[in-house]
């Protein structure tokens, strides 16, 4: 059977199989579906060659399925967090009701993004766009909490993407006569120059799973209230299938010949200013979300926030149009999956061992969960941006490419501000959860078991490496980019360059690393070792005071006080808000519609027979 | 080798002369303040002796492993920083790696101390250091907005974003650049105020209130180590400062070119330190939230017209 | 006997007293009346600066604990958890003649009479109050001690613990201090 079949029936009878399997055990049930999955990346990354595809009727309609170099660097991002998240799923939902449910929809959901990748049409891509859709947002609901606030909000917004892309498909066959993608390309759907409505419609589709503003407004309660180990899928692998269905448009209107266009500079105008607009809609996506982020009490919901806000990165990467902004994008959406993964791993693994994720509750879990602890310290220090790992490759190649090709300078700061600003939630995560006080009530907290820990540290692992050798994943990027229509790019496993020409050699920084950390390291273990003692946390200078020991010395509560004040003319503004009026006018419209739609078939006869008089007055003049 | 031996003994020389003048810097400052308050003043390598105190103290305690790593994550920041700026320009007994890292590194390298040393102060329990990070963190994100905007003017106005070509293009044009972009320099200097953490953006530490906020429970090693680390990052800022707008220095190899280069450095530097020091002295303290507002206020302002007089 | 007890320090020991000498970092207890004087000795007038001697905001920094005046027995506990916060070497100054034998304070049912029953001193300060320049002087007096290396009070306090805790004991009724491993 062909591999294409294989690995989608694989999923499917993973799904159907575990939520039989779901109603004896859970483990079970979760064990299945870990293998489905893992099974299915096995054959991913060994089975299918680049390029390759099959092509197939159904209904009359030719619909073709292939794996091209864009669709693989996705397929690393969904399988391999699918398979991690799915072994730590076992342990994670091994005391949870209706798991069977939950397995069946998450494998689903895997199953619904690998499809995504393997579409080479639009019907098939729309189908599983929908499979992935309808699977998540089951898992949104399935704590059975919130569901009308933000259940209803996903699928409003789910929904406003979907018709779009609709909209945009049937538009894209009525002026092409095509679904195939690729067909679609070459034609010019993408433009801008012939088109400007398919473009706009899919970006839109696109924008709702990148968390775009202004259709973020489903992403924090949708990424909160999902189950945390769904969650990993969610804001890791789930928000890129939105990227990668940007990056499919964008790379495409950008790098597009518009030589030839007798149009050629006004609609070379008109893609720039698209590109501002959305560069600066991700710019102000990311600067918004970091404000929320950082006045949050929950790690979850600060985690949630920080997803789009990192998606914001992406979205002006993408909307650079160069090849280092849209590399950098392409690398930010590969390490975001990762670091965010293996943050809300950890965050599952504080919820589930210390039975909450608020911060205001909880605090000096380091001693008890060093391990999370330590994959929490270096996702952190990777999200912040800061050298040497995976994530300031990401920044570092992002800032130069708006300073030195795109030119958006105060994007620049824009987006600085936000990164800098990321360093406040960057540290309230950790001190909220792992530092501060070591108090009573958490005292019982234990280590979490080790198919929690493994999947963390692999991920923990990886961010280090694309720290150290960024290039294992340029060469990915690389040639996907080739694909989204970019030339010539050019990558080198350890040194970055911008093209001024300027550089940044990760080995020396490695070595200058290394060097002085394991010097100092040694010094400051070394010197004076017997007189170094280990103190508690209740041993601290209180001014001589002596805390009892159930004495409550945590300080959580108003954390950024200080900053929110100096930031409060930020704060006033909220999407949800206009969103909220919009929704008001709209019951309005349709209060007034129910006027003439009453309900009464009296009033229906009564139209009718409006309608048939006023036909019989007009008749003259309408049926000439 | 030879090449790798000049290298490792350039590196060590720079680590020494960053952590010597740091230190006096600080020491000539506190004998300036005490005279400035007509008092005698402590003698200026009293840091050193305080170092040394503090290094042969007895007994240590530490609240647990990133408690104990925070002076080492603030060497690791300032050390690995310090290798990236050139710091005489054309001479070969401190090469190091400036060709090898940019601006938008350094930036990022600088805060990865802060952040270090915010972890080690979280663990030790203390509600002050805490309160304190939370400060520091907030002023942080005031005063690298006008930073930044005064780097990426640089950064546009010549096309690179490297410190060694803006040096390089300094001693070309004979221009330094805070006579070619003074708008970029003036924001960067009321940055600087922030940066330098003296009156009146000393929230951090605000010995009245929060007992030395973040620093509050390290003492002995630990204390002298941090200290060691803050006195080199002063000197990191000061040169990044005379690198970018004030022509950085050096003439040369030779002996006598270097020791010259290093006078018209400590020169450049000191007179720089003094900015933020005699804004302290006039300065009373201001609370978090105007701190912040201060950065965004009129530095920003500068910072803005600075980008905007680069590009045309 | 100076010159006797240079001769016992190796060169090492020799430097490091030196360094201890010249920066004192002090943490002023200011228990009683006498808290006032401090402010007097460290700004312009007298300038405790010249001499190294500079304030600490916490017990974890501080070389020396100054204990100016006299001493509730409330306070007491206090002074020993600060004591005890204190790394080594760590020296003591009794400021005025209520740290001595309860100055005028001497029959009072709610201060102690002599320190050195509950902390060891290393310094008396005599006087009430005495002035900035006796401050000064007993700081200097204490500088001497540190460089001929006799200011080993902290050393005493960890041999002859029980005693001072039962010292302790007596006057703090509702002991409630956490347990050191020293």
């Amino acid at each position: 059977m062909n591999s294409f079949f294989l690995i989608l029936l694989i999923l499917f009878a993973g799904a159907g199989l575990s939520f039989v399997l779901g109603k004896i055990s859970s483990i079970i049930s979760g064990t299945v579906a870990f293998l489905s999955i893992a099974a299915a990346s096995a054959l991913f990354f060994t089975q299918i060659e680049m390029g390759s595809f099959i092509e197939f009727s159904l209904g009359g309609i030719q619909l073709q399925w292939g794996l091209n170099s864009y669709g693989y660097l996705f397929g690393i991002i969904v399988l391999g967090l699918g398979t991690l998240a799915s072994l730590y799923s076992i342990s994670y939902m091994q005391n949870k009701e209706r798991t069977s449910g939950f397995y069946f929809n998450f494998v689903l959901v895997i199953a619904g993004m690998t499809g995504i990748i393997f579409a080479n049409d639009f019907i098939s891509f729309f189908i599983f766009w929908e499979i992935m859709t309808w699977a998540s947002y089951l898992i949104i609901i399935y704590s059975g909490k919130n569901v009308k606030k933000i259940g209803i909000k996903y699928m409003i917004f789910s929904a406003i993407g979907a018709y779009s892309m609709l909209t945009a498909i049937v538009m894209i066959k009525g002026q092409y006569d095509t679904f195939l993608i690729s067909d679609a390309i070459n034609a010019g759907a993408f433009n801008f120059i012939d088109n400007i409505y398919i473009p706009i419609l899919l970006l839109i589709g696109f924008g709702v799973k990148a968390a775009t503003m202004p259709l973020h407004v489903w992403a924090p309660g949708a990424y909160n209230n999902a189950p945390t180990s769904f969650t990993v899928i969610f804001s890791g692998a789930m928000s890129k299938m939105g990227v990668l269905g940007m990056g499919l448009v964008l790379g495409h209107m950008f790098t597009a010949d518009r030589s030839g266009s007798l149009t050629n500079f006004f609609s070379g105008f008109s893609v720039i200013y698209l590109q501002q607009t959305i560069g600066w809609l991700g710019g102000i996506t990311a600067v918004i979300a970091t404000l929320y982020a950082l006045i949050q009490d929950d790690a979850k919901k600060l985690l949630a926030y920080s997803s789009i806000a990192q998606l914001g990165y992406i979205t002006v990467g993408l909307a650079t149009g160069t090849k280092l902004g849209v590399m950098a994008a392409l690398f930010l959406a590969v390490v975001h999956g990762i670091f965010k993964g293996a943050l809300f791993m950890v965050v599952g693994a504080v919820e589930r061992q210390a039975g909450t994720t608020d911060m205001t509750k909880i605090s000096g879990l380091i001693r008890k969960m060093p391990f999370t602890f330590l994959t929490a310290l270096i996702s952190i220090i990777a999200l912040a941006g800061i050298p040497p790992l995976g994530g300031f490759v990401g920044k570092w190649m992002l800032y130069e490419a708006l300073i030195t090709e795109s030119n958006s300078y105060f994007l620049v700061i824009v987006i600085f501000f936000s990164s800098t600003a990321a360093f406040l939630y960057s540290y309230r995560f950790l001190f909220g959860l792992f530092l501060g006080q070591e108090e009573k009530e958490t005292e019982q907290v234990k280590e979490a078991p080790i198919t929690m820990i493994i999947p963390m540290l692999v991920l923990a692992i990886l961010l280090v490496i694309t720290g150290a050798f960024p290039g294992l994943i340029f060469s990915p990027i690389a040639t996907a980019m080739e694909f989204i229509g970019f030339k010539d790019v050019t990558w080198n496993m350890s040194v970055l360059n911008n093209v001024w020409g300027n550089e940044m050699n990760l080995t020396y920084l490695g070595i200058t690393i290394g060097v002085v950390f394991v010097s100092i390291f040694a010094f400051i273990t070394l010197k004076g070792l017997k007189g170094t003692r280990y103190v508690g946390t209740k041993d601290i200078s209180t001014s001589g005071e002596i805390p009892y020991e159930n004495e409550n010395l945590t300080f959580q509560i108003n954390f950024f006080q200080p900053f929110v004040r100096a930031a409060a003319p930020m704060y006033k503004r909220s999407m949800n808000k206009i969103w909220n009026e919009l929704g008001n006018g709209l019951e309005a419209l349709f209060n007034f519609t129910r006027k003439i739609y009453t309900g009464n078939g009296q009033t229906y006869a009564l139209f009718v027979v409006i309608f048939l008089v006023l036909m019989l007055l007009f008749k003259d003049t309408l049926f000439v | 080798m030879e090449d790798l031996g000049i290298k490792i003994i350039g590196a060590l020389l720079t680590v020494i002369l960053a952590f010597t003048v740091g230190m006096t810097y600080g020491g000539i400052v506190r004998k300036l303040t005490a005279r400035v308050q007509n008092r005698r003043g402590p003698v200026i390598w009293q840091n050193f002796l305080d170092l040394l105190k503090l290094q042969s103290k007895k007994t240590n305690i530490a609240h647990g492993f990133m408690g104990h790593m925070a002076p080492v994550w603030i060497i690791i920041s300032a050390g690995t920083v310090l290798m990236f700026i050139p710091i005489l320009n054309g001479n070969l007994w401190f090469p190091n790696l400036t060709f090898h890292g940019d601006l938008i590194f350094l930036l990022y390298m600088m805060v990865f101390g802060s952040l270090g040393m915010a972890l080690g102060a979280g663990q030790t329990g203390n509600p002050n250091s805490a309160i304190g990070v939370t400060r520091g963190l907030s002023q942080m994100v005031g005063f690298e907005i006008p930073f930044v905007l005064a780097l990426v003017a640089l950064m546009v106005q010549y096309k690179t974003t490297s410190i060694q070509d803006i040096m390089d293009i300094q001693a070309q044009t004979g221009t330094w650049m805070m006579f070619a972009n003074p708008f970029a320099f003036l924001a960067a200097l009321f940055a600087s105020l922030g940066m330098f953490r003296y009156s009146p953006f000393d929230i951090v530490g605000a010995p009245a209130e929060l007992a030395s906020g973040p620093v509050s429970e390290f003492g002995g090693k630990y204390l002298g180590t941090m200290m060691s680390g803050g006195s080199i990052f002063a000197f990191i800022k000061l040169t990044l400062y005379v690198d970018l707008f004030m022509g950085g220095a050096g003439f040369g190899t030779g002996i006598l070119a270097t020791i010259m280069g290093l006078g018209i450095l400590l020169l450049k530097t000191f007179s720089l330190y003094m900015v933020p020091v005699f804004y302290g002295w006039i300065s009373p303290r201001y609370r978090t939230e105007q701190a912040i507002r201060y950065f965004w206020g009129w530095p920003t302002a500068l910072g803005v017209i600075a980008v905007i007089w680069a590009i045309f | 006997m100076t010159s006797n007890n240079k001769d016992k320090q190796t060169i090492v020991e020799y430097i490091q007293n030196w360094s201890r000498k010249h920066s004192l970092f002090v943490m002023a207890y200011g228990t009683g009346c006498g808290a006032i004087e401090i402010p007097a000795t460290m700004t312009s007038r007298y300038d405790a600066e010249r001499f190294g001697i500079r304030g600490a905001a916490t017990p974890r920094q501080a070389d020396v604990l100054l204990i100016t005046g006299y001493l509730a027995t409330k306070t007491l506990k206090r002074v020993i958890r600060v004591y005890e916060q204190m790394q080594d070497p760590k020296y003591v100054i009794g400021f005025g003649s209520c740290t001595i034998n309860g100055g005028m304070y001497y029959d009072s049912y709610n201060t102690i009479n002599a320190l050195d029953r509950y902390i060891p001193v290393d310094v008396y300060i005599n006087g009430c109050m005495p002035r900035p320049e006796a401050v000064i002087s007993g700081f200097v007096q204490l500088q001497k001690q540190i460089a001929e290396g006799t200011a080993n009070n902290a050393a005493k306090y960890k041999e002859n613990l029980e005693w001072y805790r039962a010292n302790q004991k007596k006057i703090i009724k509702n002991w409630r201090m956490p347990d050191y491993n020293w």
